[in-house]
């Protein structure tokens, strides 16, 4: 139990250092700066935002967005600050431009697919049977009797 | 007719994902393009790294073709490439090294400047030494306005100090040639030829 509770006061300790290590006197800032930390992307890592990341990299590009705020940076600033960088990847909202154009409307152009079948499904009129077609039919049930 | 698109359909689905898969094979994830490119170096004042009373700026790109090679003695990666380097420099090749220590966090601060120079002499005195200097980015600013994700990267850089050609890893043999040296040629034409106009 000792050693339970000296573990989890390891833990908390080592949660708290890793808070330390930035000090804001506003707290919407230091929001901010945990927001702008979680949506940027570490350009070294495959798919880490820079908060969740320690490689060196990410570790400037935190302490920098730290200074920026600090500086009176605000948070499109800072965004474009680091895409001038590290590119548009650095972001993980992806821009709107001719590249990224199916991937913003794919949604959208598939919705539109649907609705165009399942119109297109209920205007059609429904299997018409005519007589000749009819009277095959009963000749058949007949026979499997 | 309802048969054969019934058949038809999943088929051209699956060639379609399998082509996009297929591509996804030799994409390399760590390749992106860099913002930088064609545009100039951004301004920087810093220190070489044997020698603090020398002081460099963007000027040291100009006339000149450059490449600027991001690297530390603490980078395993590095150390491969380090002879090769020497080789180009051998030929001729103009590279100046950029200069970080991993260790020398600016919050904490570990290595002293003494043991990075011996570290530096050390390891270049045993695989060569490429560079005609190192510009020694202390707080790593210069790699993150030039947006070095690590080491080593390398850029080219033009004679009017603008970035041509970002590589991420390391430059060996198959890297020069596939993707350095036609750049390179093309511009040592050109400054020859604008030497030669101008006599």
């Amino acid at each position: 139990m000792r050693c339970f509770l000296a573990l989890l006061l390891m833990i908390s300790f080592a949660l708290n250092a890793a808070d330390e290590i930035y000090d804001f006197d506003d707290p919407g800032q230091r929001a901010l700066f945990l927001t702008l930390s979680e949506s940027l992307r570490c350009p070294k890592c495959q798919n880490q935002s820079i908060a969740g990341s320690n490689a060196l990299v990410a570790q400037d590009m935190k302490r920098k967005v730290y200074q920026l705020l600090q500086q009176g940076y605000t948070e499109q600033e800072i965004i474009d600050y680091m895409k001038q960088r590290y590119g548009d990847f650095v972001y993980y909202q992806p821009p709107l431009n001719p590249l990224t154009l199916l991937l913003w409307m794919g949604p959208a152009l598939f919705v539109l697919l649907v609705l165009g079948i399942l119109i297109r499904r209920r205007n059609k009129p429904a299997v018409q049977a005519d007589s000749a077609m009819l009277a095959k039919a009963e000749k058949w049930l007949e026979e499997d009797k | 007719m309802k048969k054969l698109s019934l058949f038809l359909l999943p088929l051209l689905l699956f060639l379609l994902v399998s082509v996009f898969l297929l591509q996804g094979l030799f994409s390399d994830p760590t390749e992106r393009k860099s913002s930088l490119l064609n545009r100039g170096v951004p301004d920087f004042s810093l220190p070489d790294v044997m020698n603090d009373s020398i002081v460099y700026g963007p000027e040291v790109f100009d006339n000149q073709i450059t490449l600027l090679n991001v690297w530390g003695t603490w980078c395993v990666t590095c150390a491969y490439e380090l002879p090769f380097l020497t080789q180009l420099r051998e030929q001729g090749v103009r590279i100046v090294g950029l200069y970080y220590e991993q260790d020398l966090d600016p919050d904490f601060g570990a290595k002293s400047l003494r043991q990075i120079r011996l570290d530096i002499d050390k390891k270049l005195g045993q695989l060569g030494n490429p560079y005609a200097f190192n510009i020694f980015d202390q707080q790593r600013s210069l790699s993150l306005d030039l947006g070095v994700t690590g080491a080593p990267e390398t850029f080219l850089i033009g004679p009017q100090g603008k970035v041509l050609l970002h590589h991420i890893g390391d430059v060996n043999e198959r890297v020069w040639q596939q993707k350095f040296e036609s750049v390179y040629q093309r511009l040592s034409g050109q400054a020859l030829n604008q030497q030669e106009s101008v006599r």
